[in-house]
């Protein structure tokens, strides 16, 4: 096998054009561009030169409509397909290509979330052991992390090769995962962002959203704050993203996959964050060019002023990252008990926990979750969470200590932590940081 | 001259794809991290390095090219004491020469255990330059020049003055295609080897000997002369950090087999103006004959001739400055260059490779630890401890570390004893 052609569909969309410019650029593969028309696909092939900052790839992006099909499936060595995240779009799609596709070309699916085996079923038969999904987050440039998931049908030398091609030619960031709900990073991401949407609910009267992104902010292990993150991913797509795990899974975080009611009401308003202008915050630039954010308030259902929240024990714990003095910094987050730091350590023993648990149910390995949160999110690697907290023992210790003895009886921590491996590959260190 | 010898036990260095000012760190916590990760790789502890203190047989070396205009520091001997207590007494400075701090902090660590006046020597090479744009930390780096004359006022005063470099090799060897073309080859082979470095800025980054060769537009543009972006490294935050031993420390602490050790250095001192350096080489073999004098004295000191060097690490600021130390080194002669490139000489799997780390463009450029990082690098070679880059043969190795438009030169030559 060798991919030296590539067929992207739905390639003028933001995934499918920034997934050309990988195959393009670390692949060096020729990439037909097709897109609902010439026009679109040119503009594409520009954007995906310029996503991986080189446009010596441009020779090898070749822009392309539907009515040209036949020739650029038929040529491909993979065909990647990046149209609405539908089932319907999706079999119109492959009803529309099949009839072209070779035997044993490569056929991958970017969604972020539909039954593989379920897509797998609508090719002939013949077709199906060389297609599998293979699910890039935005942007591919910086985020490196690919989900490889193989359907029933997949073959299995088919996903090892896939699985070194991405790592190796397109320096990827791979894991296998199986097929469920949202595979995995979202799965455990989006766990951790919807119940920080719940608990902006629940503490509205301290003050909600901002109230609950000042506790789980960048120096908890993440570039951003988990609500700001959903108001920038968009809330139709958290949506549609904690409906799908809500609806296909069935674990002890269920409940934590519940959209909230107020963020359903922002969904019917069209009000999805930061792409509409207004969301779960609002960003306004005033007249002197200074901007000023307002925030979404749960209560009356009005934008108020973002209030600059002064809790102690997240000021100690950001003075001591800043001076790189970690441990200082993780003990004072275990060492104080107020309502706040409470939230944010247990929203950290949680997220380890759901993170191991997920990565058991959709992985072999609980690396698997360390490789997913580092390289599709950017947030601090569960496993090295337990190594900032101590080690596996304290980390136990803690969350029996620390989280609702209710939730602790549906968890089982000591089974969910055997044969966890005793530390995590990644330094917890960076990521961390020394900020709100 | 005293000729005790000088052993690597071993060090560490930050990930230079880090921004220090976007976690929200400030340099203690930098140097927290690389001093603590280096004693670990070294096995020497805190309680270890007050026992040597007070027997007054440790010294601290620290190399930083300009901290008191990107960090609003100086005094960095001192600093140390914020560290950790363990450094209270020990005797620690700071020693610059811009790009060549690193190195010269290292020349002052190794006499100092050459000579028998310590044991045990730290040195620490650091810079954080994301601290401001890169506009204002281009006029900062212009103090590595004459500022006056040839930094004051201008853009990006660096890539003009290693430009001017490119320029006068085409002037004087002619087949500037050729030449060029070698230039991108350069910068394709140190981002393809950057790729095997857990720590290199650019280990996620494409680039292509066609993107190379495609300066002047818009994801290429023109920095200096004929030289492009892909012509340069960039700038970034980080630190590296060596420990030195003598024979007796060695001894002491029972460190069995072989362990790295110095064989020689060169340093040597050119004219600091761009257009003193041309003026001087004008009749002479090499372009840069200092450079070139000063490989040709470490080699003499450590006792070998290129013939006997397995691998490089050079100080490719600039593609053109790799392009020189390729005959500063001896692979070739002067004017020549381009054939080692072309033969794929000088590439990770040819036999005389330089820069398997990925050097400057790969790694990133942190100016005042630069060199140590070189240094770190000829160890983990030799130590096989380089993992994912790791060369089969890495016996003796051999680093360049330049300060200002290849003023400053620093010659190491590291083996097994």
């Amino acid at each position: 096998m060798n991919i030296n052609t590539v067929t992207v569909l739905g390639a003028n969309g933001t995934m499918g054009c920034n997934i050309s410019g990988i195959f393009a650029s670390f692949g060096n593969a020729k990439v037909y561009m097709v897109s609902r028309s010439m026009e679109k696909a040119e503009a594409a092939v520009a954007k995906a030169a310029q996503s991986v900052k080189a446009e010596a790839v441009e020779s090898n992006l070749i822009p392309c409509d539907y009515s040209m099909l036949e020739k650029c499936v038929g040529e491909s060595d993979l065909i990647f397909e990046s149209v609405a995240e539908t089932f319907d779009a999706k079999e119109s799609i492959i009803a529309k290509i099949a009839p072209f596709i070779k035997k044993k070309t490569l056929i991958a699916t970017g969604t972020s979330g539909l039954s593989i085996t379920r897509l797998a079923e609508m090719l002939p038969e013949e077709l199906r052991p060389y297609f599998f999904g293979m699910h890039f987050f935005n942007p591919p440039y910086s985020l490196t992390l690919c989900e490889i998931i193989p359907s029933l049908y997949t073959e299995h030398k088919v996903i090892e090769y896939i699985k070194c091609y991405a790592a190796q030619t397109l320096v990827r960031t791979v894991v296998e995962i199986r097929d469920d709900a949202a595979f995995l990073g979202n799965r455990i991401g989006f766990q951790f962002i919807n119940e920080a949407l719940q608990y902006a609910e629940r503490y509205k009267d301290s003050g909600g959203i901002d109230y609950i992104d000042a506790i789980l902010g960048q120096f908890t292990g993440r570039n951003m704050a988990p609500i700001n993150t959903a108001d920038f991913v968009g809330l139709d797509v958290s949506k549609a993203v904690v409906d799908n795990i809500y609806q296909n899974t069935d674990d002890y975080a269920h409940e934590t996959f519940i959209f909230p009611e107020y963020c359903c009401r922002l969904v019917r308003e069209g009000k999805l964050g930061r792409k509409t202008g207004q969301g779960l915050y609002k960003s306004i630039k005033r007249e002197d060019g200074r901007r000023i954010t307002y925030v979404y308030d749960i209560e009356s259902g009005e934008y108020r002023d973002k209030m600059t929240y002064s809790f102690p024990f997240s000021i100690k714990m950001i003075e001591h990252l800043k001076n790189g003095e970690y441990k200082r910094a993780m003990d004072v987050l275990t060492s104080n008990h107020s309502t706040e730091a409470q939230i944010c350590l247990s929203f950290l023993i949680k997220y380890v926990l759901y993170s191991i648990t997920a990565a058991k149910l959709v992985s072999d390995s609980a690396h698997a979750a360390d490789h997913v949160m580092a390289a599709g999110f950017g947030w601090a690697p569960p496993l090295s969470i337990i190594d900032a907290l101590g080690g596996k023992y304290v980390f136990m210790k803690l969350a029996k200590e620390r989280l609702d003895p209710a939730l602790i009886a549906k968890i089982n921590v000591e089974e969910t932590m055997a044969g966890i491996p005793a530390a995590s590959t990644y330094d917890f260190r960076r990521y961390f940081k020394g900020k709100k | 001259m005293n000729t005790n010898k000088v052993y690597v036990l071993g060090g560490a260095q930050t990930d230079f794809e880090r921004n220090w000012s976007k976690e929200g760190k400030n340099v203690i916590a930098l140097l927290r991290e690389v001093i603590s990760d280096g004693c670990y790789d070294a096995s020497l502890t805190y309680a270890q390095i007050e026992q040597l203190n007070k027997e007054n047989r440790i010294g601290f070396f620290v190399g930083n090219f300009i901290a008191e205009l990107y960090a609003n520091q100086g005094h960095l001997g001192a600093l140390l004491t914020e560290v950790h207590p363990a450094f209270y007494g020990v005797p620690s400075a700071r020693y610059e020469a811009a790009c060549a701090s690193g190195s010269v902090a290292l020349d002052a660590a190794i006499t100092k255990i050459r000579s028998g006046d310590y044991d045990v020597a730290i040195v620490v090479g650091w810079e954080m330059m994301k601290t401001v744009s890169s506009k204002v930390g281009g006029d900062y780096l212009g103090r590595a020049a004459y500022y006056d004359k040839e930094g004051k006022g201008i853009d990006f005063p660096f890539p003009k003055l290693f430009g001017r470099l490119a320029d006068a090799y085409i002037d004087r060897y002619g087949e500037e295609d050729r030449y060029m073309s070698a230039l991108a080859s350069i910068a394709e082979i140190n981002y393809e080897n950057a790729k095997r470095n857990p720590n290199a800025q650019t280990r996620k980054w494409f680039m292509s000997r066609e993107q190379a060769n495609m300066r002047d537009t818009e994801t290429n543009m023109l920095v200096g002369g004929k030289l492009a972006v892909s012509d340069c490294s960039q700038v970034t935050d980080g630190a590296a950090m060596v420990v030195l031993c003598s024979e007796k420390y060695k001894e002491e602490s029972g460190l069995k087999g072989p362990t790295p050790v110095v064989k020689g250095f060169g340093h040597r001192v050119a004219p600091m103006q761009f257009s003193k350096k041309l003026e001087e080489s004008r009749d002479m073999d090499y372009i840069l004959p200092w450079t070139r004098q000063t490989v040709v004295d470490a080699y003499c000191r450590a006792g070998v001739t290129v013939n006997d060097i397995d691998f490089f690490e050079t100080h490719d600021c600039f593609t053109s400055s790799e392009y020189a130390a390729i005959s500063a080194f001896g692979i070739t002669e002067p004017g020549k260059e381009y054939e080692a490139v072309e033969d794929g000489v000088i590439a990770f799997d040819g036999t005389k490779p330089i820069n398997p780390s990925g050097g400057l463009i790969g790694c990133g450029h942190p100016v005042g630890a630069s060199g140590v990082r070189m240094f770190l690098d000829l160890y983990k070679q030799i130590a096989h401890k380089a993992g994912d880059y790791q060369l089969i043969k890495a016996d003796t190795g051999c680093m360049l570390n330049i300060g200002g438009s290849a003023t400053t030169n620093y010659v190491f030559v590291m083996g097994r004893e």
